[in-house]
């Protein structure tokens, strides 16, 4: 004969409490007795629990008791009952279906060895998922159901199951057994208690089971931060975390301890690891903390222990059965990089508590409104098919380009970019060191950009030429796809952002890029659309965005210092316009245009210190690549001049069009900012051309056209309503959408009639012959010298050819006007010792590419002191005969740029960080009513404004 | 501002305004089409000359700088010494040091020994010209027989008569520190001759070598030489003997191959003129002559032209045409050619002389050997094909004051011919400096010396030849850009 108990344990949780003490007394078998225990409620929990079961059955405890010192209490002053005994535990925030507690009698009767039986816990607000069905642990603490997050309960699981645990929620328990065991461990107040009683249960030798056919559902209140937890000040994800590894470092036996200890060091310190990371230095302190907390106090862990002790070690490989398999750890990374890809946070496993899944999620399943094929959906995005487009432009464009690059083995270079050798250790080697034994040696620290090249390269398996190749050459599709993208939240009209992205990407900015090897200016023309799209979300007020802002600023800055300039003049204009308006713009502006200032500082101030340098970009400044005298009506029609621009008239589309987006009445406000920026850039561009001859107005043109493409293509969406008109309206709408689209297709066809290269090219040669490279001592250097204009230009290369970067290096100012005498005198053939000075420089080689001028040939070859190894239509070769001394590098301490290495590094890592998407830290207080749900687009930007701060937590 | 945002029209006023007053700025600030000022190359006087006298045993060797007082003294000097190897110890002898630059140096050298070098450095260098001149009466080498001292380097062409007709020797020495590795090509008149015994050998620094033609090609009558080097330099010359009582001859460089050769320096002695013209290429060419003489420049009858073939030399006696005057010949032809000119004196006993093919003397011209001692005379042959030409000639004694130079004026398309008289007092030889005057057009030309004896004329002659006074130092620019083509 059994008699129940039912022990209801409040605590603050009147919000659920009436509906759990109506379902007590709804219980189809009736209880025997109920005691309801009020742990120093303020909210009248007290008062629900006197009305239900009456002033004698209600005790009250003081606010600081634990749940299970409530129950020990109650038991301590209830006599026992006759026959066979039952206590049923319940919270506050658990309502046991009408039938559970009959099938969790009618399951112990079937098994005479259970002593501890628990209900299928069900989600409080969303009553199908699943919340339990009994819990395991893993070795390293971590609590497990072995239920999918967000799993809906259909039956799947429904048995009676032998489990290595249920929750105190529903509990019910033998109550000889639990005088037996001495109940739940006072010192465990809340989490894991459940945990630890059925270890011990199962130690001593009882069954626990999981009963499907009995249901309760359950807020988890505490764990999920409903209400304040009295018993400890700490928060709940430390003590849980903390009391799993206790509870588990208490019942393992001591192998198995030795090996959980290094195990959780470990493996705390990597998820630690993994929190900072995600920008959640609060979770990585209390990772460390808890364990700090178990391992730092072991007199508490020895006294658990000891009382723990009996069978402990029999009892042990019944429960490791019961534990978690090793390779749930493994799954469970996978799942975590998987939603971390999924755009869901790297740290949101749902180990602790399912319900804490994000929601959010939800929304965005419109992948699973459409069902048809993957090929089919990928096809039919315009953004996909635009680039496709644009992919087969480029191609036909580079058809002589690319099968000499891919084939021959010939090396990428022309124009501004010098021939693509060496590979991404070679840059990184070249960015790292503090003297350059490159030309005539050098103590200037390498342009930042070479590290961003040396990053590109080891994406692209340390392949240089990939790199520059798949930027340089590739720069017109992502340039189209970059602007398509980032158009996404400005311009609704999607015809009109693949028009936008065509013509972007067909600019004869580009288009010029790629023929003069501006490898500066291809890689900000993809990046400009992404800095306009960020710099919305920044004046929005998004912190993250401003990093990331910051961040491709900064790589757009060391390649092309001048977009500084012109962001940061656009930037302080913004400041002033919307600073007033929306709080924390200011903030992120600051950061924005701060980060590239910091990350780039010491090259900044060489580049202050030389204002000219501003207006020059990346590579080699050759005045064939400039129209010194670019006309007017060049510049008003957005060509920068140089190789590789179509004719003027080729962008007379954008700019009528964008003329004709003026008249239009509605979004005035866009258009005039778009048109502003474009007369902005217009300005600086007309500046840049005539201030420096040797300066190339390519990107402030790029801006220029950014800006008359946002207003042309925001005002976009009107051509489809005069389509819907009729009469002179539509003919209009389709004059405009042919005058739109000629621009890109002119540009389109003109470039592929043309050719991309010229003077980039696919097939060229090393510098150094391979005879010198081979013969040549290390840091010896080879003389390369080519007349062209009636001056003789020469460079000095060190074995190799040069890298991307080390034409920006500044040779030593005393070397220069003695190396340059010698090389005149030695190229004049009027004899003297210039070949000894030229010796005493550690030069090996002299190299003259063909054709060789007979002069200079003459002259080097009426040189006692150099032999010549070859000379053909390739070219002419000679070595110097006598003592070559290569001069040491200065004995230099490089610990400042050493430190400043580090310290750039160290400050990237951070902005990384910072401007890496987290873990999604939504309060999920929307889900409990008492909080108003905020739907639409407010709550919206709310959660992206929450994105940014760090110190939220999932709960 | 608001309600001109407003108005349909008022944006589009606006932007066209701002469109228009930025298109004023950038009309306005276009700059002017700068002139591109071409670089000027800088002329400095040459540092040093190493130049190479081949075979100078029993020869007078005659070494001589003209002074310039355009340009700065600096201390330099020039030594004559046998060749060696860098490093090794000059083995007995003294070596000659001459530092007077202005005056003529000449010594005869003892039969035996091997070529000279004449290395100079400072204001020695810059002009420094050497020559070597044999007189023999008697046997095998009788005949005035005299050569310039080269200076070493990767490419020399000869063009004379083959090893079939004359005893040819090759004469290589390489005073440099680096090993030569000299190959040869002989152009026959039947082609280009492909030697069983391989067309190569190395010159290590500091040897010479003496090869006889003979063993290269043993057939060719008529032959260009090209001697070349792989790597290295070396300095060549080329000795014909033609055999007892028929004369005895060097060389001269020809001027390498190209589509216009100017042969100058023919003197206006009687005798025999046989050209030979070699085209080294891969096509047949017929080469179109035109002699330039003292009434004026005009092809000569039934000699107009010579059909050479690819590859091979082929000759054509032009005694008849230009014999008896002082002439030059300029070749063109449509692939490039080499020529050379054999020159026969008179007398029952003959001697030859060579020309070949030469540059103009646009910086001047230096000619270190020339006579006037007994029934020697020298000439000076001076031809402007192209263009009116004023050259101002001096004379440089071995002592003494130096004459004042004489104003030459050389009318286009005429070649004139100019007695060498050196000024009474000085006795010896003297050297010859020619320095066309600014604004004259380009100026070829010769120096012969003709000795009248009892048994027949012995003459030598010897091509104006560039001076190496000045070098051209080109403007350079430190350029990384220079890895591109």
């Amino acid at each position: 004969m059994h008699s129940v108990t039912a022990i209801v344990v409040a605590h603050d949780g009147a919000r659920w409490l009436k509906e759990t003490l109506a379902a007590v007394l709804r219980q189809t078998r009736p209880l025997d007795r109920v005691v309801g225990v009020d742990n120093g409620s303020r909210d009248g929990s007290g008062k629900l629990l006197t009305e239900a079961f009456g002033a004698g059955n209600v005790l009250t405890l003081p606010r600081s008791t634990g749940f299970g010192e409530a129950v020990h209490e109650v038991l301590r002053r209830l006599p026992p009952a006759p026959g066979q005994e039952w206590v049923w535990l319940l919270h506050d925030d658990c309502v046991p279906d009408g039938g559970a507690l009959q099938a969790l009698l009618w399951a112990a009767e079937q098994d005479p060895k259970a002593a501890i039986l628990g209900p299928k816990l069900r989600d409080w607000l969303d009553r199908r998922v699943l919340l339990e069905m009994g819990v395991t642990v893993s070795r390293s603490g971590r609590r497990d159901t072995g239920l999918e997050p967000r799993e809906y309960d259909q039956g799947q699981h429904d048995g009676i199951a032998d489990v290595l645990s249920v929750s105190t929620a529903g509990m019910l328990i033998r109550r000889d057994v639990w005088d037996e065991l001495s109940g739940l461990d006072p010192a465990l107040p809340l989490f894991r208690d459940d945990l630890d009683l059925c270890w011990r249960a199962r130690t001593a030798g009882h069954r626990v089971l999981n009963v499907s056919d009995a249901v309760a559902w359950h807020a988890e209140a505490s764990a999920r931060r409903r209400r304040r937890i009295a018993t400890s000040d700490e928060h709940p994800r430390r003590l849980d975390r903390r009391n799993g590894l206790f509870v588990l470092m208490a019942n393992l036996p001591f192998g198995a301890l030795v090996r959980s200890v290094l195990r959780n060091v470990f493996g705390s310190t990597l998820r630690a690891l993994l929190f900072l990371l995600a920008k959640q230095p609060a979770n990585a302190l209390d990772e460390l903390a808890a364990l700090g907390s178990v391992i730092g106090h072991p007199m508490r862990l020895r006294r658990a222990r000891k009382a723990r002790k009996k069978g402990r070690k029999q009892g042990w490989p019944a429960i490791r059965r019961k534990l978690t398999p090793p390779g749930a750890a493994l799954r469970r990374l996978a799942d975590m990089v998987q939603g971390f890809l999924a755009g869901a946070g790297p740290v949101d496993s749902a180990g602790r508590h399912h319900a804490g899944a994000d929601r959010a999620q939800e929304d965005d399943g419109d992948e699973l409104l459409t069902d048809s094929g993957g090929v089919q959906r990928v096809l039919s995005s315009p953004g996909v098919v635009l680039c496709l487009i644009l992919i087969v432009i480029t191609l036909a464009a580079e058809r002589a380009l690319l099968p000499q690059l891919l084939s021959s083995g010939g090396h990428l270079g022309g124009g501004a970019l010098v021939p693509v050798t060496g590979g991404a250790s070679d840059l990184w080697r070249f960015y790292v060191e503090d003297h350059h034994a490159a030309g005539l040696g050098s103590q200037t620290w390498a342009p930042p950009y070479v590290a961003v090249l040396a990053g590109l390269s080891a994406v692209a398996l340390g392949k240089t030429w990939l790199a520059v190749a798949v930027v340089l050459l590739g720069c017109v599709p992502l340039a189209g796809i970059s602007a398509y993208a980032a158009t996404k939240r400005m311009i609704s009209y999607t015809p009109a952002r693949v028009w936008l992205g065509a013509t972007y990407a067909l600019l004869p900015v580009a288009t010029g890029a790629v023929a003069g090897g501006r490898l500066g200016t291809a890689i900000v023309i993809v990046l400009l659309p992404v800095y306009a799209a960020l710099a919305t979300r920044v004046i929005a007020g998004s912190r993250r965005a401003a990093w990331g802002f910051g961040l491709l600023l900064t790589v757009g800055t060391a390649f092309v210092p001048l977009v500084y300039v012109l962001v940061a003049i656009l930037g302080g204009l913004a400041a002033v316009s919307f600073g007033g308006i929306r709080r924390g713009v200011r903030r992120s502006l600051v950061i924005g245009l701060g980060t590239p200032v910091v990350l780039l500082f010491p090259w900044l101030a060489q580049i202050v210190r030389e204002p000219g340098r501003i207006l020059l970009e990346s590579g080699l400044h050759d005045a064939r690549l400039i129209d010194p005298r670019l006309g007017a009506d060049s510049l008003l029609m957005l060509s920068p001049g140089g190789p590789g621009v179509p004719p003027m008239w080729a962008t007379a589309g954008l700019i009528a069009v964008a003329l004709a987006a003026l008249l239009l009445r509605r979004h005035q406000m866009v258009v005039a900012i778009g048109w502003g920026v474009m007369l902005f850039g217009l300005l600086v561009a007309i500046v840049v051309s005539r201030i420096d001859g040797a300066a190339w107005p390519g990107v402030p043109l790029a801006f220029a056209a950014t800006g008359l493409l946002v207003a042309a293509g925001h005002q976009a969406h009107r051509i489809a309503e005069f389509r819907a008109a009729r009469g002179l309206r539509r003919l209009g709408a389709m004059l405009i959408v042919v005058v739109a689209f000629a621009t890109p297709l002119a540009a389109a066809g003109l470039w592929v009639t043309r050719g991309a290269g010229d003077p980039l090219r696919g097939d060229l040669s090393d510098p150094v012959p391979v005879l010198a490279a081979l013969q040549s001592a290390p840091g010896e250097g080879t003389l390369l010298l080519r007349p062209r204009d009636g001056r003789v230009g020469y460079t000095l290369l060190r074995g190799r050819g040069p890298l991307i970067g080390e034409s920006d290096l500044e040779p030593p100012r005393d070397a220069i006007p003695r190396f340059a005498t010698a090389v005149s005198g030695l190229a004049s053939g009027r004899g003297n010792t210039y070949v000894q000075t030229l010796a005493s420089y550690g030069v090996r080689f002299v190299t003259v590419p063909g054709p060789v001028d007979p002069a200079l040939q003459q002259a080097l070859d009426s040189q006692p002191a150099l032999a010549r190894l070859s000379l053909s239509e390739t070219g002419g070769l000679w070595r110097v005969a006598g003592q070559v001394t290569v001069p040491p590098p200065p004995a230099t301490a490089g610990a400042l740029h050493r430190g400043w290495l580090w310290a750039q590094g160290a400050l990237l890592v951070l902005v990384l960080i910072l401007a890496s998407p987290g873990a999604r830290t939504k309060e999920p207080e929307g889900d409990y009513g008492d909080a108003p749900v905020e739907e639409g687009p407010r709550g919206r930007r709310r959660a992206k404004e929450d994105k940014g701060r760090k110190d939220r937590v999932p709960a | 501002m608001r309600r001109l945002i407003e108005n349909r029209f008022g944006l589009l006023a606006l932007v066209l305004v701002a469109l228009g007053a930025l298109y004023g700025v950038a009309f306005v600030s276009r700059p002017a089409p700068a002139a591109q000022a071409r670089p000027q190359a800088v002329k400095v006087p040459v540092e040093s000359v190493t130049a190479v006298c081949p075979a100078p045993s029993g020869s007078r060797v005659s070494v001589v700088t003209p002074a310039d007082p355009e340009r700065a003294q600096t201390p330099g000097s020039a030594t004559l010494s046998a060749i060696r190897a860098p490093g090794e110890e000059k083995s007995g002898g003294k070596d000659d040091v001459i530092d007077r630059p202005g005056l003529l140096w000449q010594r005869e050298i003892a039969a035996g020994g091997g070529p000279l070098v004449v290395d100079a450095t400072g204001s020695m260098a810059a002009g420094l010209e050497s020559a070597q001149t044999a007189r023999e009466t008697s046997g095998t080498q009788r005949g005035l027989a005299g050569v310039r001292c080269v200076e070493p380097g990767a490419e020399s062409w000869f063009v004379g008569p083959g090893p079939a007709a004359a005893e040819m020797t090759l004469y290589l020495a390489n005073p440099d520190s680096a090993p030569a590795n000299v190959s040869f090509m002989v152009y026959s008149g039947e082609g280009p001759v492909l030697s069983e015994r391989g067309n190569g050998v190395v010159v290590k620094p500091g040897q010479h070598r003496v090869i006889r033609l003979r063993d290269l090609a043993p057939s060719p009558l008529i032959m260009a030489l090209q001697v070349s080097t792989r790597s290295g330099r070396v300095a060549a010359a080329v000795k014909a003997v033609l055999g007892e009582g028929r004369g005895v001859d060097w060389l001269p460089v020809a001027a390498a191959p190209a589509t216009r050769v100017v042969v100058p320096g023919i003197p206006g002695t009687a005798g025999q003129r046989e050209l030979y013209v070699a085209a080294p290429g891969e096509q047949d060419t017929v080469v179109r002559i035109k002699a330039v003489l003292e009434d004026g420049s005009y092809a000569l009858k039934n000699k107009e032209t010579i059909e050479v073939p690819a590859g091979s030399a082929a000759s054509l006696d032009l005694s008849t045409g230009i014999g008896g005057q002082p002439a030059a010949l300029v070749l063109e032809s449509d692939i490039p050619i080499v020529a050379g000119m054999k020159i026969t004196g008179t007398g029952t006993r003959q001697d030859v002389a060579f020309a070949a093919g030469a540059a103009s003397v646009d910086l001047g011209s230096v000619v270190a050997d020339g006579r006037a001692e007994g029934k020697q005379t020298s000439w000076l042959v001076l031809s402007a094909p192209f263009g009116a030409a004023t050259v101002e000639v001096r004379l440089l004694p071995t002592k003494g004051e130096a004459p004042a130079p004489v104003e030459v004026k050389v009318p286009a398309a005429r070649t004139k011919e100019i007695r060498l008289t050196p000024p009474k007092g000085t006795k010896g030889g003297f050297s010859v400096v020619v320095r066309p005057m600014p604004g004259s057009g380009p100026v070829y030309g010769g120096r012969v010396l003709d000795e009248s004896v009892k048994d027949g004329q012995m003459v030598t002659t010897q091509p104006l030849a560039m001076a190496r006074t000045w070098a051209l130092v080109p403007p350079t620019v430190d350029a990384p850009g220079v890895v591109l083509p």
